[in-house]
């Protein structure tokens, strides 16, 4: 039989080692590192200090590096981009894109030359060019303030649109901003793509609305109802008919216009429980709006409503489902570029 | 010669004496009970190998102090007894229990007496096996280099384990690095470095995970409903958890979901995936998923790039690929030779032209390097890298337990011989 000495010295050899184990199984907690290492980093740097009363937005595109609005008692206004384009291009070229979207006529090197101003910043030279809106009737007119700078054979666009006076106030921090920027050109090519200025609508309400289209689908004539009338065919003779259109109120309430449509695809009404399924959320313009997505053995329908201020806007594409499938993220990318020109 | 044998009990004696804590550890039932435990966990972690894969096997069961088995439902009586968790001793409880009795005999049971040097010599080079084994564990480090034909690398990138890395490439020399090692990520939470113009809130962290496309018109579920920012947001990917993969050719795409605080705050919730085999790999598999080798994020003037990748290590000295060769045997896809011609630049500007091919490997620094892949077509090479401090511990031990065996069978092979030689005498 064991003495109790005995049993206290096995106890304590045991308890020793279990106690050791513990201590090795808790090792050292690892910590955040920092380093520095050589720069590998081969694509474009671009960076920027924004002044306190921009603010970014948060649904920028791959194609820009940056873009911005200026924070107002009345909400965001305007937008600011920084645009990286990855080889040398003309002034003209970038000028006349948004010279045609605001009803100016092309420039040529020889026309151009009274609208640029060369701005000095730091050590850097930007080309900056004022474009006023000839055809729209909104006051202030829409401008598009465009600074341009050349480094390495690649140019950098900075476009500022707002309206006149919102560029007059937020001048300074404008210049202060392009002056507070880094730009390196990267050993790959940077994927921006040419820049393009929202295409104005048919309308003429003092806010107009706008949006980028595929270039592939064909416009067709505004009618009274229709703001914006398209046409997207194929080959195969298979087509889809888009629309924008906007009524005062909320023309009957989501259920009953679903359930139209729903009908004109060839699908049978819903119920309140039955609406979630062909419905979804969406910001649309920064504003809250709904996507609605039904499909039928052969027809489709995929429309966009935003209810703002007291008027709804619809954005309606239907037709045949196996061509609105195919076009269905240009429709989306629609979608995303409307903006009902209220800022 | 009696005198001679009460001196060496009384000195076996008098180190029980003075080791009395240490003699229930010697106990050969102990010994007995810790082997046989050992080939217990064997059995069940061989079991277990056909489930989880080698990888897991070895972390369950032999990298752990104890690991749960579940009897397995194909034996007899499987349905009853699987819902059971059993508890089995794990590799490092065994092996340093082993370590601990095997010591404790040595000191408490072993006459040391050169009759018995051999004994004491064979049980010194296991000790030492067990103890090369455990540090082995402990300390070697397996990662890998990738190298594009005439291209340099200063840095390793682990098999596994990953960092969310935060870049600062302003600077047009030098980056700044700020890594939170995957530790940090399963903890989640908020983290904080001097180093970062913003704090890093973790909101989830995965070891492995399926992505795909999501149709933009949809609300997407999961991980990545929370993301805001960043290529996750722009490419409308969709990410679904997956139990991390153990198996050999398994590929663990870990992720991330962390929010970014300018005070408080919040400048958005980005999702970072790593890519098993390095994020270059992200562009050639989808050009718009291209940016989560580096999630620019603008702050202060300066650019950072946010992304999850394997683990790295940065080396005082970089590796140039000059050249690989690829050969197969004649006619068929058995390779025969792999061979990568580099240039090591050294530390002090000296360089050292070398060829890595099969059980050939470079060492520098510490490090073995092995060929591991090679493909021909995108011009590259990959370097296994090993760092074993203890590698060369089995190799003495080896040593000690031969000297041990020659020891005690040439001894008693002596004594039988002058034992037979003077019967002869005697004899005649």
């Amino acid at each position: 039989m064991s003495s109790p000495s005995r049993v206290r010295s096995h106890l304590f050899a045991w308890l020793a080692t279990m106690g050791a184990w513990l201590l090795i199984g808790c090792g050292e907690d690892e910590e955040i590192r920092s380093y520095t290492a050589d720069n590998h980093y081969d694509g474009p740097v671009v960076t920027w200090k924004l002044p306190e009363q921009w603010g970014e937005n948060p649904g920028m595109s791959g194609m820009m590096a940056g873009s911005f609005h200026v924070r107002t008692s009345h909400g965001p206004r305007g937008r600011i981009g920084v645009m990286p384009f990855r080889e040398e291009v003309k002034t003209t070229q970038i000028v006349n894109m948004f010279a045609r979207e605001l009803g100016h006529p092309d420039y040529n090197m020889t026309t151009i030359q009274p609208l640029i101003k060369n701005k000095k910043l730091g050590n850097r030279k930007f080309e900056v060019i004022r474009l006023e809106d000839k055809q729209g009737e909104e006051s202030p007119p829409r401008t598009a303030l465009l600074a341009i700078y050349r480094q390495d054979r690649q140019t950098w666009m900075f476009p500022f649109i707002a309206d006149r006076d919102l560029i007059n106030s937020e001048l300074n921090r404008f210049f202060s901003f392009l002056e507070s920027t880094t730009l390196r050109a990267g050993k790959e090519p940077v994927r921006a793509v040419a820049p393009r200025i929202p295409r104005p609508s048919a309308g003429t309400a003092a806010h107009q609305p706008t949006w980028e289209v595929p270039e592939h689908w064909k416009q067709k004539p505004a009618t009274q109802i229709r703001i914006g009338n398209y046409e997207v065919s194929n080959s195969e003779g298979k087509a889809l008919d888009f629309s924008i259109t906007s009524f005062p109120g909320t023309v009957g309430g989501l259920l009953a216009n679903v359930n139209r449509w729903l009908e004109q695809v060839n699908i049978s009404k819903t119920d309140e429980a039955g609406l979630s399924q062909y419905l979804s959320d969406r910001t649309i313009d920064e504003k809250p709006g709904k996507l609605v997505m039904a499909e039928s053995d052969t027809q489709a329908l995929y429309a966009a409503i935003i209810y703002h201020q007291g008027r709804s806007w619809f954005l309606k594409l239907m037709g045949d489902v196996s061509l609105a499938q195919t076009e269905k993220e240009n429709f989306l990318g629609l979608v995303d570029s409307f903006c009902l020109g209220d800022h | 010669m009696a005198e001679k044998k009460t001196k060496k009990r009384s000195s076996l004696s008098e180190r029980r004496k003075r080791f009395a804590w240490l003699v229930p550890f010697s106990d050969l039932r102990i010994t007995l009970t810790l082997l046989s435990l050992s080939m217990i966990l064997i059995f069940v972690a061989t079991l277990e190998q056909v489930r989880v894969g080698i990888r897991g096997a070895q972390a369950e069961f032999f990298e752990s102090m104890y690991g749960i088995w579940h009897y397995p439902i194909q034996f007899w009586g499987g349905e009853f007894l699987n819902p059971l968790p059993i508890p089995i001793p794990g590799g490092y409880l065994l092996g340093g229990l082993l370590i601990l009795n095997l010591l404790a005999a040595f000191i408490t049971r072993f006459q040391w007496t050169g009759k018995k040097m051999g004994i004491q010599l064979i049980h010194l080079g296991i000790i030492m096996l067990l103890i090369g084994q455990l540090a082995t564990q402990a300390m070697q480090e397996e990662s890998r280099m990738q190298i594009v034909k005439g291209e340099s690398k200063n840095y390793l990138e682990r098999f596994h384990g990953v960092e969310l890395a935060f870049i600062d490439v302003t600077d047009p020399k030098t980056e700044r690095v700020v890594a939170l090692p995957e530790s940090l990520l399963e903890e989640g939470g908020m983290h904080y470095a001097k180093e970062l113009p913003f704090k890093v809130k973790v909101l989830e962290f995965g070891p492995n995970c399926e992505f795909n496309s999501h149709p933009p018109a949809q609300k997407r579920t999961g991980p990545a409903s929370k993301v805001n920012r960043g290529v996750i947001q722009t490419a409308s990917l969709e990410i679904r958890p997956k139990p991390e993969d153990f198996s050999s050719e398994g590929m663990n795409f870990g992720y991330v979901v962390f929010e970014l605080l300018d005070g408080a705050e919040s400048m958005g919730t980005w999702a970072a995936i790593s890519h098993p085999a390095g994020n270059h790999w992200w562009a050639k598999i989808n050009p718009k998923m291209g940016d989560l080798a580096f999630q620019p994020i603008r702050k202060n003037g300066r650019l950072w790039g946010a992304t999850l990748r394997p683990e790295r290590e940065y080396l005082p000295y970089s590796i140039e690929l000059l050249g690989i060769t690829n050969e197969f045997y004649q006619g068929t896809d058995i390779p025969f030779n792999f061979e990568s011609e580099i240039i090591l630049k050294m530390e002090e500007d000296e360089t050292r032209r070398a060829l890595v091919y099969m059980n050939t490997p470079l060492r520098h620094g510490g490090k073995t390097f092995y060929q591991y892949q090679m493909n021909k077509s995108e011009d590259y090479t990959v370097f296994q890298v090993v760092r074993n401090p203890s590698w060369l511990v089995p190799y003495l031990a080896c040593v000690l337990v031969s000297i041990g065996l020659l020891w005690q069978f040439s001894f008693h092979l002596i004594r039988f011989l002058t034992k037979a030689s003077k019967a002869n005498l005697a004899s005649t």
